[in-house]
């Protein structure tokens, strides 16, 4: 168990690993974000209450449980990074909290384009996923530009990693202290985020599909990143440079 | 040698002695983020409206968010003098724990910074028309917020105590980590002008401050730790 540990924070394992992964994970997502894009935005019959407008919702809800998933693998990476000083999670925790910054970004803007419509209004402070969204994308662009900020990259590791576990702890408390907030002074609720019931299977075969391509796209777009991070950091290794030569 | 050992709580008033005593001599650093606050806080009326109902209704956010920028300009100075002098690494060194050391300048910091802000609030309160039956719950609101807001701005200061300029990347990163004190501060002072019991959000902000003195110092100290190599 502990070999097999030490292995994976070994770059060039990953490196190696990951390149036989990869067109797999292409090719699953290609197949999943196909099928889910043009049967979800092209034929999926239209709600009964919200027409067309329901077929954002199935873009929507897959970012938004996508992006649910940045700050535990960022508490994941953090720990990893302070405790075993694993070279490796940095790596992906520098690029999952880029991703997770778009990931929030897209989660708000799809949205706020739902919401344009069914809600009548782009943006809603009662509804306190709105809200702790948006915190949570500002958290996220607090860890990218301390990063940024920092130059010595160990240095940038080690405070990028605590802060992305005081974040994450900070995440559930800002969730938990904004739904009290605004169910509390909630005069008229709009609507409700649950408008999405009863639709027949279809909708729902349709989310899933499109949850299983975002997290795809998620697990390849991570993965990509971070063999570019590794090509970048170890340039100076020897398999590094066998690599650049070969090709 | 003969060495004197000392215990950890008289290293820790050591600590709190020092800090209080640099601030008294050094009196820009507690005026300005005071001064900030006050006139912060009179901009509100020139730039919202003079209407005193109008005031009534946001007295308790201006407040609030006042005080969070003004805590958050103080803790500039809360470890920085002592990273340039070199006094930082001999506290790093020191062989008590630095939880209680960090907690030290943390509560040092507080008083010369939280506390002024705290007592002058009632003043700026009823220059913003909040009637009186709610200026015992924005002090007291305030004296539990204020000290999460030191100790756990004071994690980001350490993160970015190596920095030349920080200014703007410490607002960057604090600020969205005090919502929840925000929350439950003008809460506290809303459900008052309700004539509502504010006692279960002020105990909900005692526990968060329970919490973050038990946990931030931690936080700050590792953070110092990585900040200082």
């Amino acid at each position: 168990m502990w070999l097999w540990f030490s292995k994976l924070g070994s770059p060039k394992w990953f490196y190696e690993l990951s390149g036989k992964w990869l067109p797999w994970l292409v090719a699953a997502m290609v197949v999943f974000m196909t099928v889910g894009l043009v049967w979800g935005l092209l034929f999926l019959p239209p709600d009964y209450q919200q027409g067309f407008t329901s077929r954002i919702l199935i873009v929507h809800v897959a970012v938004a449980g996508t992006s649910l998933a940045f700050f535990p693998l960022l508490l994941v990476s953090g720990t990893i990074t302070l405790v075993w000083r694993m070279k490796l999670a940095d790596m992906v925790a520098k690029n999952a909290a880029i991703l997770g910054a778009w990931f929030s970004f897209i989660t708000l803007a799809t949205g706020s384009l739902w919401g344009s419509v069914m809600w009548g209004t782009w943006w809603e402070w009662t509804d306190s996923r709105l809200v702790s969204m948006l915190f949570q994308l500002f958290l996220l662009l607090g860890v990218i530009s301390l990063r940024s900020a920092l130059e010595d990259s160990e240095t940038a590791a080690k405070a990028c990693a605590l802060l992305s576990i005081v974040g994450c702890i900070n995440v559930v408390i800002i969730k938990y202290s904004v739904e009290w907030w605004n169910t509390l002074h909630q005069v008229s609720s709009p609507v409700s985020m649950d408008t999405q019931s009863p639709n027949g299977p279809e909708f729902w075969i349709a989310t899933l599909v499109m949850i299983v391509a975002v997290y795809l796209f998620l697990s390849v777009s991570l993965i990509l990143s971070t063999r570019n991070e590794i090509l970048e950091r170890e340039r100076r290794s020897q398999w590094v440079q066998d690599l650049v030569s070969k090709s | 040698m003969s060495e004197k050992q000392t215990t950890t709580s008289a290293a820790f008033l050591a600590t709190l002695k020092r800090d209080l005593l640099i601030a008294f001599k050094k009196k820009n650093d507690i005026v300005n983020p005071f001064m900030f606050f006050i006139i912060v806080v009179s901009l509100f009326p020139i730039g919202i409206s003079p209407e005193s109902d109008r005031l009534t209704e946001i007295a308790a956010g201006v407040i609030w968010i006042s005080v969070l920028l003004a805590s958050m300009l103080s803790m500039d100075n809360l470890y920085r003098a002592d990273f340039e002098d070199g006094s930082l690494e001999q506290l790093l060194l020191s062989p008590h724990p630095l939880f209680f050391l960090v907690l030290a300048k943390n509560i040092s910091h507080w008083l010369v910074s939280g506390l002024p802000v705290v007592l002058v609030s009632p003043l700026l309160a009823y220059m913003l028309a909040l009637p009186d039956e709610a200026y015992l719950t924005l002090v007291l609101s305030l004296l539990l917020g204020t000290p999460i807001m030191s100790l756990v701005g004071s994690i980001a200061v350490a993160l970015t105590v190596g920095l030349g300029s920080r200014g703007l990347i410490l607002a960057v990163i604090t600020l969205p980590m005090s919502v929840p004190v925000l929350i439950f501060g003008t809460l506290a002072v809303q459900s008052t002008l309700n004539s509502q019991s504010p006692l279960g959000y002020l105990s909900l902000m005692l526990v968060m401050l329970s919490v973050s003195v038990s946990l931030a110092p931690l936080a700050s100290a590792a953070a110092l730790k990585i900040s200082v190599n």
